[in-house]
Order: C-alpha cells, then structure tokens, then sequence
C-alpha cells in the first residue's frame, strides 16, 4: 500500500495474459419493482477494444454501469470476467478485479489537491505519515505524461469542471485498470480537453485496456470506437462495428423509428423586437449587443465558460450588469431580480437542471407549478384542483414519462426531468425564452420533441434564445447565430452562414 | 383520463408514506400510553393527563417554530434563549402595568380603581404580551439578516444570539428572577393553569398555533416555497422565488414561537427568569427530527414535530411517575432518535 501506489502510478495493465474476450454478459437481467431495467442481454467485451453504448434515457445504459461496477445487484444471470464467473456484488469487487468508471458528474473531494485526490484512498506514506512531495510529484509525472497540462498540488476545486473529469480519468488510469467505463465524459468538455481525454483513451487501449464508452454523441463513437451496441427500453438490440455502420442505423437502432429529420426547423415570419441589449457587460461578458424578435431563434455558441449564460442569467437579473442598457420590445427597462424579468415575460431554462433547474427531492408537479403558484392561490390558501390541472396537463402534452406528479424529480430520466424545467416555463408563458443548454445529457428522441416545442413557441408568437455548446444544434436551428469567446461576441451569422470549422475557429479563436 | 387515475394514486401513495409515519408516531405515542397506565396508577388520573399536556406544550411549540427553519435546511439554536430573554421582557412589561395604566388615569384626572382601570389594565397586558411577540420577531429578522445579508451559516449566526440573548438576560435581571406582580390569580399569572372545555389552556396554545402553521406550510404558496428554497434555493430563485424573502418569514416565525413559549413560561412560573428554558432548543430539534423532518431540508410535516414533543413529554413524565432516575429519559430520547432516523432512512431508501 505505501510505495507500491507510486510505482504502479501511470502503467496501468500490465498483466492481461488472457486472450479470449476480457468481459462477457450470459443473460444478465435487472428488475427494479415495476421496471424491467434490463432485459437478458448477451455481450463480449473484446480485450483491449474500445466498446461503444448508446441508447435513450432510460435504455438501460446506467443500469448496466451499475451491474458491471457492483453498485447494484443483478436479478439473475452471470458475469464471466476472463473465463471465470465472477459475484461482483460490491464496488470494491470491481475494484479490485480491475474494473472501473468515470462519471458524467465528478465524484471526488474539492477541497483537497490534485495530487491527493488521484491517490485518495492509495496514499504513500511513511510510518504511517503522508508522502506529500513524493505524492505531488507522482501526480505531476503521471499529468504530465498523459499530456496534460495541469498542476498537481491546485486545489482540485480552482479547475473546470472539464479538466477535474479529466483527473477522475488519470486516477481511474493509475489504479491498474484493465476494464474502464466512460460515462458520457465529454457533456462538459471544451473540444480541447475532449481531445486531450481521446487521446488518453486511444493510450490506455494501446496499453490493453478495454473500454466502454457512453455517449449520446455518435459522431464520437465513430471518431474512437471499434464497436457500438445499442440499448433501446432496456433491451441490447445489436451490436455493430463502427465500420460497418453508420449514424442513421444507429439511430434507427435507437429509437425504432426512422428519423429523417433530428432538428425541426420552421421558418416563420419574424414580428417585433422583443429584446434589445446595447453594450451590455457584466461578470464574465463585455460589450454584447444582440437583439430578439418574435419568431426568431437567436442562437449563442461558444465553449464552456464563453461568457454566454453569464449574459443570459444577467439579462435574466440573476447577476447585476455593470454598464449597457436593456431594451423590452423597444422600452428601456431595469431588470433588478428574476420576477421583473418573468413580469415583463421572459422565462430562464437555466444550464445545469440539477443545481439550478429542480428541486430534485420535490414532486414533479411542485417543480412544474414553482413559477405559478401566485396564480394557483384563492384568497390565501391554494387551489389544491387547479395544481393537480397544471402539472398534469404539462406532464401529458410533454409526455414526460413519470409515475404521477407526485413522485421525486430525482426519480426521472435526465431527458424527462428537463422536460419539467421546460414544462414550468410552458405553464408559466412568456413571450422570450432562454434555453440554456437544454438537450445536454438528452436522447435523440427528446431532443427531437424538444426542437419540435420550439417551433411551436415560434409559432406562438414567442421569441427564443438558445444557448449550445453542441455546433450542429445551434447551427440547424438559429436564425441568427452569435459566436462568444472570453465573454464577447466574435461573429454573427444569419441561418446557416459560414461553415462549420469557420464558426469553429472563430469560438476557439486560433 | 388514464393519465388522471394514475396520477391520483401516485399521489395518495406519497402522501401515504408522511401519514405512514404520523402513524407510526401516533402508535407509538399510545402505546406508551397504554404501557403507562397499567403500570403505574397515576398516569391515567385527569391531574397527570392535564399536566402532561401542559408539559409537552411548550416543547412542540418551539418545534413548530423550528420545523420551519429546519425545512430550509437551516438551524435555529436560541430559541430556548430566546423562551428565557423573553419571559424576562414580559414580565418586566406586566409588572409596569400598574404604572403605566395609574400614571395615565392620574393625569387625565381619572379613578385608578374601577372599571375602567381593569378594562385599561387588560388592554395593558395583551399590549405587553403582542410586544413580547413583537421581540421575538425582530431577533428573528436579526438571524435572518445575519444569513441573508453577512452570509453567516444559520448555526453561527443562531449560536452568537444564543450566547448575547442568555447574556442580556442576566443583566437585565441582575441574574435573578422577576416576580410577576398581580398575585396568583391575575389574569396573566393564573392562564397557565386554566382550562377551557376541559383542556388546559396551554394546550390550546398549541393547537392556536398549529392549525395556521399546518395550513401555512401544506396548503398555501409560501409553504410550497419554504419546501423548495430548502430542496434547491437556486432553482427556486430563478423560478421567480424570493427566496430572501422566505428565510426572513421561517427566522421571524420561529423566534415569535420561542418568545410564546416564553410567555408561557411567564404565566407558568409567575416569574421571568433568563435562566430558563435551558437546553430546550435541543428538546425543540429532537422532537422536530422525531416527526420526520430532515435536518437537509425539504422533508417534514406541521404535525410530525407537534407528535414529536408529545412522545418525548410522556416518556419524561413516565420515567417521573416509574420513579426513574431523571437522567433515563435523555438516554431514552437519544435511543429514540437513532432508530427513528434509521428506520425513516431504511423506509425512503427502499423507495
């Protein structure tokens, strides 16, 4: 346990003798009360091949994490891990037979340092005293190996989000393991980190390990995998090579329908400006004029931290402006908090549903009706039928698949439960919506409901800004596109102006 | 049509699990119940029953108050201090009674005996009593500005007045007690011990606070509001919450309830004293997480802590009447406490 963390420090795998398929699945099944989660499923995991799996919200694919890393037990079936059956009944189990995952969301301690935190629970000591220097240099190595350009004794608390995913990656990497499991890692990445984590992944399968790798976004799995398998209602309906395929059978695979067209896009007629910003700066944005009218989608693209939802928040009035003036449907407003701007009728589709869009421990329909619960009131107390009328129309127009609106939001699919920050704004009205973010962390399927729901707001009369940091979403759809790098605007483009790397360039600025 | 059925019974199935536990507690409380009347003689006799409530009624006051707090994942610690402070602000406005009614009927000319002095008297005292109230909502609008404006955490900002409110009481009564003037059968000084349609007054104190604290948090829009600042206070903010808004409210309603209790406490013991209500912030949070509220916020009920304070009084007044050591019933409270949380935890993990 004391030096042998640091040896074993970045040469993962070493060992791997065996030759036949590295992890197979014999009918493995999951039932939770009331929900086949998955269905028995047969699968060969190929030593050292990076094994692609996509699916819906909902498909089954955390289920299956969940099986493969012991957090849950399965219903029945078995799980041969080199030819041998194995119990995986505990995390520690995987663990310690060298199976592993990273998260979408980052699990590990902020306040501590880099350094500590790839060794967290593996520390280097002597007589029982920590190694620090020895650990931070350790660290530092196997960073600057992996080619990342990272200090090893930061607080892990000062990096991006992206760049912490990316030291859960160099710790899962140094604990000798041989079967690592990504899920959806690059949702938060800017395209550069997500290069530096693809080539982190192509050096650990060069090394043998074998990789599974989540992703709603087929373009990545046909950029890094050698195979795919599609999950679909808790069901494996294939597996391909992703030379043999392509993205349109895939999606067929996916949703069992054909869909000719992901991003649904009318063209309406654009009526009066709604919103107009001059100059408007803040913290994180300078200098953004842009304006709204009705029928149009104004599209904001950028990376992550581009100053885009700082804007919109700000406009919002969640963050004070400092200099700049907003115009509401040509009048010059002041917008101090969130009720003046949802009086004037804007609403906010706010970018992270779980620390800014749910009460997650709360009803849906609580979520659903949050903004209107003013006008559910009679006298003093509230109209307990008009609360159950709202939050149920919302749930079925959207067919947001949920036991009731009694049940926790928590209990949702990511898709379903962006739907509810969708749905209280659509119960709510408002003549501007901001969408932030709204198909990350999506399936196809929503995510054509959702840009469906779009066109009907424009149809409404409604004006919309979107916010993506996924080019072909705000490509498909804007009207108008503004490109934001370091809190300004870098280019405007009206429907699809410029190609693709031009808008690119400009959003990374090279 | 489908989709309503469905709904409904998801609905009711979620409310089951509060009441399953109003149940559980409810079950507990009688069994207690029963267990004590045949062990012992005492317990079932009208005095007991009539003193059991009025024992257990200052208690659950101060978890409804604290109830509020808690369900916005905060923490209130000065509400015994606030009970104490307040009985001495009280008592002090109730002895200047005379004073004050005398010296005003003198200058105007008037009679300071009679009808109208009592009248006057009268109007006196529930002043005296709103006022008392009046300064248990300005130390909570002070905890609420502390959080709200100094960003200070709730258990700092509550634990600082904690310490100045027991410190300004003692210096106000020079670390004695104030007798309350007017004899035993003044009308403030002999409300504790009266009884109306045959329950103690004190009790009903409970259930005039408890009927508008239940409606408040379950059937009103500012209740809804309390639940989501306490699950998600961003979320609720950009939902057009005024989230600062509702931590003034729970701050400000729970210190009124702890400066009731203290008046409570004043017509109880016919004396302020700084010195009291030691310790009953902690009586106030036990029972609070005995009816199911979580300390993490977004999860309890009105009711919960109310059978919360009521089981915690009959175990102290059972372990009384069995000649018990006194000291039993906080091994016995902290006992209930783990294997309530624990099961309530098993319960919401199945789920």
């Amino acid at each position: 346990m004391s030096t042998s963390a640091l040896k074993s420090a970045a040469t993962p795998a070493t060992e791997a003798a065996f030759d036949g398929p590295i992890l197979e699945l014999h009918k493995l099944e999951k039932r939770y009360t009331g929900t086949h989660a998955l269905k028995p499923a047969d699968l060969a995991f190929e030593t050292g091949e990076i094994h692609a799996i996509v699916g819906e919200n909902g498909a089954g694919k955390s289920t299956l994490i969940k099986l493969l890393t012991g957090v849950t037990p399965r219903t029945s079936g078995e799980i041969i891990w080199k030819g041998k059956a194995t119990g995986l009944s505990t995390p520690h189990e995987a663990i310690e037979l060298g199976i592993n995952a990273v998260h979408q969301e980052v699990l590990m301690c902020p306040h501590l340092s880099v350094a500590a935190n790839i060794f967290l629970g593996d520390e280097a000591t002597s007589y029982g005293l920590l190694k620090h220097r020895d650990m931070v240099r350790a660290a530092q190595k196997i960073l600057d190996d992996l080619g990342f350009v990272l200090p090893a004794n930061a607080e892990l608390s000062s990096l991006t989000i992206g760049q912490q995913q990316l030291i859960a990656t160099a710790r899962a990497a140094t604990r000798g393991t041989q079967f690592l499991i990504f899920d959806e890692p690059t949702a938060y990445l800017t395209r550069k980190e997500a290069a530096q984590l693809f080539a982190l992944i192509r050096r650990l399968k060069a090394q043998g390990v074998t990789i599974v790798y989540i992703s709603h976004r087929l373009e990545e799995v046909f950029e890094l995998a050698d195979r795919v398998s599609v999950l679909r209602d808790g069901q494996l309906v294939g597996t391909r090579r992703t030379a043999e395929t392509n993205e349109a059978e895939l999606i067929g695979l996916m949703i069992a329908r054909t869909l000719d067209q992901i991003y649904h896009k009318e063209h309406m007629a654009f009526g009066e400006t709604l919103l107009e910003t001059r100059a408007l700066s803040g913290q994180g944005f300078h200098d953004i004029s842009i304006s709204v009218r009705a029928g149009e989608i104004v599209g904001l693209y950028g990376l992550i931290g581009a100053g885009r939802s700082e804007f919109v928040t700000s406009v919002y009035g969640r963050h004070p402006h400092k200099s700049g003036e907003i115009l509401w449907e040509g009048k010059p407003v002041t917008i101090r908090r969130e009720r003046d701007a949802m009086n004037l009728g804007i609403a906010l589709s706010p970018e992270s549903r779980r620390d800014q869009g749910l009460c997650l421990n709360l009803p849906v329909g609580l979520n659903i009706n949050l903004p209107i619960y003013q006008r559910l009131t009679r006298y003093f107390t509230l109209d307990n039928g008009g609360e159950a009328r709202a939050a149920n129309q919302q749930i079925s127009d959207l067919r947001i698949k949920t036991s009731g609106r009694g049940a926790q939001a928590l209990s949702l699919s990511g898709g379903n439960q962006q739907k509810i920050v969708i749905a209280k704004w659509l119960n709510h009205g408002a003549k501007l919506f901001i969408f932030d973010e709204p198909t990350v962390g999506v399936d196809v399927g929503t995510k054509a409901e959702i840009y469906r729901l779009l066109a009907k707001l424009l149809a409404n009369g409604a004006g919309i800004i979107l916010i993506s940091s996924y080019l072909p979403e705000v490509y498909e759809l804007a009207d108008t596109l503004h490109v934001f790098r370091n809190g300004g605007i870098v280019g405007s483009h009206p429907f699809k102006g410029g190609s693709h790397e031009a808008i690119l360039t400009e959003a990374i600025g090279v | 049509m489908t989709t309503e059925s469905t709904t409904d019974s998801v609905q009711s199935r979620g409310k089951g699990l509060n009441v399953l536990l109003g149940l559980t507690l409810i079950g507990l409380m009688v069994a207690l119940w029963i267990a004590l009347s045949f062990a012992t003689d005492a317990f079932m006799s009208e005095r007991n029953i009539s003193n059991l409530a009025r024992q257990g009624s200052m208690i659950a006051i101060l978890a409804i108050g604290e109830t509020f707090v808690i369900l916005t994942a905060g923490i209130d610690l000065s509400v015994g201090a606030v009970a104490g402070f307040t009985s001495v602000i009280v008592a002090i406005l109730i002895n200047a009674d005379a004073t004050v009614v005398g010296g005003v009927l003198t200058t105007l000319g008037m009679s300071t005996t009679g009808g109208l002095a009592d009248t006057l008297l009268g109007i006196y005292d529930a002043f005296a009593v709103i006022a008392t109230l009046g300064v248990g909502v300005c130390v909570g609008l002070f905890h609420a500005f502390g959080i709200v404006r100094m960003g200070l955490p709730p258990f700092i900002m509550t634990l600082a007045t904690m310490q100045i409110l027991r410190g300004a009481g003692f210096l106000t009564t020079q670390s004695t007690s104030i007798q309350i003037l007017g004899g035993d059968n003044s009308a403030f000084n002999s409300f504790a011990a009266a009884d109306f349609l045959g329950i103690p007054s004190l009790f009903w104190v409970v259930i005039i606070v408890g009927i508008p604290s239940y409606v408040l948090l379950h059937q009103t829009r500012w209740g809804r509001y309390i639940f989501a600042v306490g699950s998600n206070p961003e979320a609720a903010r950009l939902s057009g919450v005024n989230t600062k808004g509702i931590i003034y409210l729970i701050y400000a309603l729970c210190s009124m309830c702890a400066a009731l209790v203290g008046i409570m406490l004043a017509t109880r013991l016919h004396i302020g004293d700084a010195s009291q209500a030691q310790g009953w912030e902690l009586q106030a949070i036990a029972s609070t997480v005995i009816g199911g509220t979580s300390l993490f916020g977004a999860v309890g009920s009105a009711y919960g802590p109310i059978l919360g304070a009521f089981i915690l009084a009959t175990i102290a007044n059972g372990a009384n009447l069995l000649h018990m050591n006194a000291f039993w019933q906080y091994i016995i409270t902290g006992i209930l406490i783990i294997l309530i949380v624990y099961f309530d935890g098993l319960k919401r993990a199945k789920r």
